[in-house]
């Protein structure tokens, strides 16, 4: 079978295959990886341990015992090969509406940013909370809505040492993405403020509100706001 | 009703586990467990376990433990010293505990985490499916001194309580060759250009900060040749990566799934065991395999379980003590 266009395949170990999208159109990429990493899910074949989708590209762990990566790989080839990419991932996405107290008395990171940025801070927080943004995939840690970056004249440098242990519902940025963390870890992203909502519900599955395909926006409100809104559970508008 | 209780006496660095939360990864959670897959299974194995039950993970540290029932252990993986009722017993072997004896596990020396498995099990609260601790979710966590673990079910004590290596011997696989890591190239090698050949001609020492999350090594260290930025991406357990800085990092299970750093290598499933055994100060070679060879070995290593299953199944079966399908308690 031939190697599908959409997509290649590149083995990564002995237990797992990225599956990186070709497509010019990174929209088209986006939904190519997730539709790849629904059905799989759906169709639970036996051998493979997960999916991960991202951005533009999707790991594939298998169990090396149960699976061999060349079944998985021609598996994958013919689930590409039936995958239409114009089709949304959700026919109805949730918006969410996030409330930050951004960084401007300079506890973290904001004043860096935009100094390496050659902008105002306060043009960044305008950048940043401009757009609506769509939850691109889950991440790390904790199933952190990973964004697209705002639209910031050059990509934001990762700290060079990383901070041990970064709150819950800090705001960052790098590179060309932006997230929330929905709990506390260690991070290399630069901060720039923090929501007072909380994302993370350990008895829900998925332990957070939304999915990939969801709609994130962000407005900026002052500490007494901040204070009052603490402790919130994040919920769809 | 709990069969009984495992109480803690003295806690060390131990955690309930198991081989991880599969679940997890595809919400941005790492998958976690037994660092050193094969050690836990052989530990529930002997014990007549799923290999998945919960068990306990031992880093390092000497701990002790009460339970208040009679029950069946088998500890596997770091050599150390187990003592039943201050009398030495020995690992990788099913150990009959009466109610009221302390199990002690001493000396962990030849490796770094020892894998306790009570027959039956532990009673513990599961997330997606899993035991295994998650210290960003802040679920599950080392154990603390005085804290009870209901027990899944009592054991009677068999034939003595000398049922074992006195008996049979079981002959648990030998332990692979802890200074060798196989790797297979990874999919970004190509942005190291020749510095990638570095990682299987030098020598790497583990550093102190290496944990669940992945191993830090000084050495010489191969460079990425190419700039740019890498939209995050899923990574797989065992990729091994050159951040800013002075050391070479290998993902473990406690990794983070998504990350922007291109992988060099990865660790095969077989050497994440040896990884899991590694002790700071221990210098470690990379040995470049194939795909194929690591797929035969990670299919060999499980076909010898297999068939340690089988003879732990027959011994138990051959002393009428146990049922062969697992589930009946025992009075």
């Amino acid at each position: 079978m031939s190697v599908p266009m959409s997509a290649t395949i590149a083995v990564s170990g002995n237990a797992a295959l990225r599956v990186s999208s070709t497509l010019a159109d990174r929209e088209a990429g986006w939904r190519l990886v997730h539709h790849l990493a629904r059905f799989i899910d759906d169709a639970r074949v036996p051998g493979i341990a997960c999916v991960i989708p991202t951005y533009d590209a999707a790991l594939i762990e298998i169990d090396p015992v149960e699976a061999s990566l060349e079944r998985v790989r021609s598996y994958v080839e013919s689930v590409l090969e039936r995958i239409d990419v114009g089709r949304p991932l959700t026919e109805t996405h949730r918006l969410f509406d996030v409330p930050v107290l951004y960084d401007l008395d300079g506890e973290l990171d904001l004043a860096m940013i935009a100094e390496a940025q050659g902008l105002r801070p306060t043009e960044i927080v305008r950048l940043h909370s401009e757009p609506t943004y769509v939850v691109r995939c889950l991440g790390a840690p904790g199933g952190s809505p990973m964004l697209d970056g705002p639209a910031f004249p050059a990509p934001v440098p990762r700290l060079s040492s990383p901070r041990a242990s970064v709150p819950q519902g800090v705001v960052s940025v790098a590179g060309r993405q932006a997230t929330i963390t929905p709990a506390a870890a260690p991070g290399g992203w630069p901060l720039i403020g923090r929501t007072p909502l909380v994302l993370l519900d350990l008895d829900a599955e998925p332990f957070v509100p939304y999915e990939p395909g969801d709609l994130i926006r962000f407005h900026a409100i002052e500490r007494d706001e901040y204070d009052a809104l603490l402790g919130t559970r994040m919920v769809a508008a | 009703m709990s069969a009984g209780f495992l109480t803690v006496i003295e806690a060390g660095s131990t955690q309930v586990t198991d081989l991880g939360r599969t679940r997890g990864p595809r919400y941005g959670v790492p998958v976690g467990g037994a660092l050193d897959q094969r050690s836990a299974r052989i530990a529930n194995i002997l014990t007549g376990n799923p290999d998945g039950a919960p068990l306990l993970e031992i880093m390092a540290m000497d701990v002790e433990f009460v339970a208040d029932t009679d029950i069946l252990i088998a500890l596997a993986g770091a050599e150390a010293s187990l003592l039943v009722g201050g009398t030495r017993r020995p690992n990788e072997q099913p150990v009959s505990v009466r109610a009221g004896e302390t199990i002690e596990i001493r000396r962990i020396t030849g490796g770094l985490r020892a894998y306790l498995a009570i027959r039956g099990s532990l009673d513990v609260p599961r997330l997606l499916g899993s035991c295994a601790p998650d210290s960003v979710l802040g679920f599950g966590g080392r154990l603390v001194a005085g804290q009870r673990i209901p027990l899944g079910r009592a054991t009677p004590p068999i034939v003595n309580e000398h049922f074992g290596a006195e008996l049979y011997r079981l002959n648990v696989p030998p332990r692979p060759d802890a200074t060798t890591v196989d790797a297979t190239d990874g999919p970004d090698i190509a942005d190291f250009a020749n510095t990638a050949a570095r990682l299987y001609g030098e020598p790497y020492v583990v550093s102190p900060t290496s944990n669940h999350i992945g191993l830090r090594m000084t050495g010489v260290l191969p460079e990425r040749q190419v700039q740019g930025e890498v939209l995050s991406r899923g990574v797989p357990v065992g990729a091994v990566e050159v951040p800013p800085g002075t050391e070479l990092l290998v993902l473990h299970r406690g990794r983070g799934v998504t990350a922007g750093y291109p992988v060099l290598a990865v660790v095969t499933t077989a050497s994440l065991d040896v990884l899991a055994q590694a002790r700071p100060g221990q210098t470690l070679r990379f040995r470049r395999v194939s795909e194929a060879y690591a797929a035969e070995r990670a299919r060999a290593e499980r076909a010898a379980l297999d068939a340690l299953r089988l003879r732990v199944q027959s011994v138990f079966t051959a002393l009428d003590a146990f049922p062969t399908s697992f589930g009946r308690t025992l009075s």
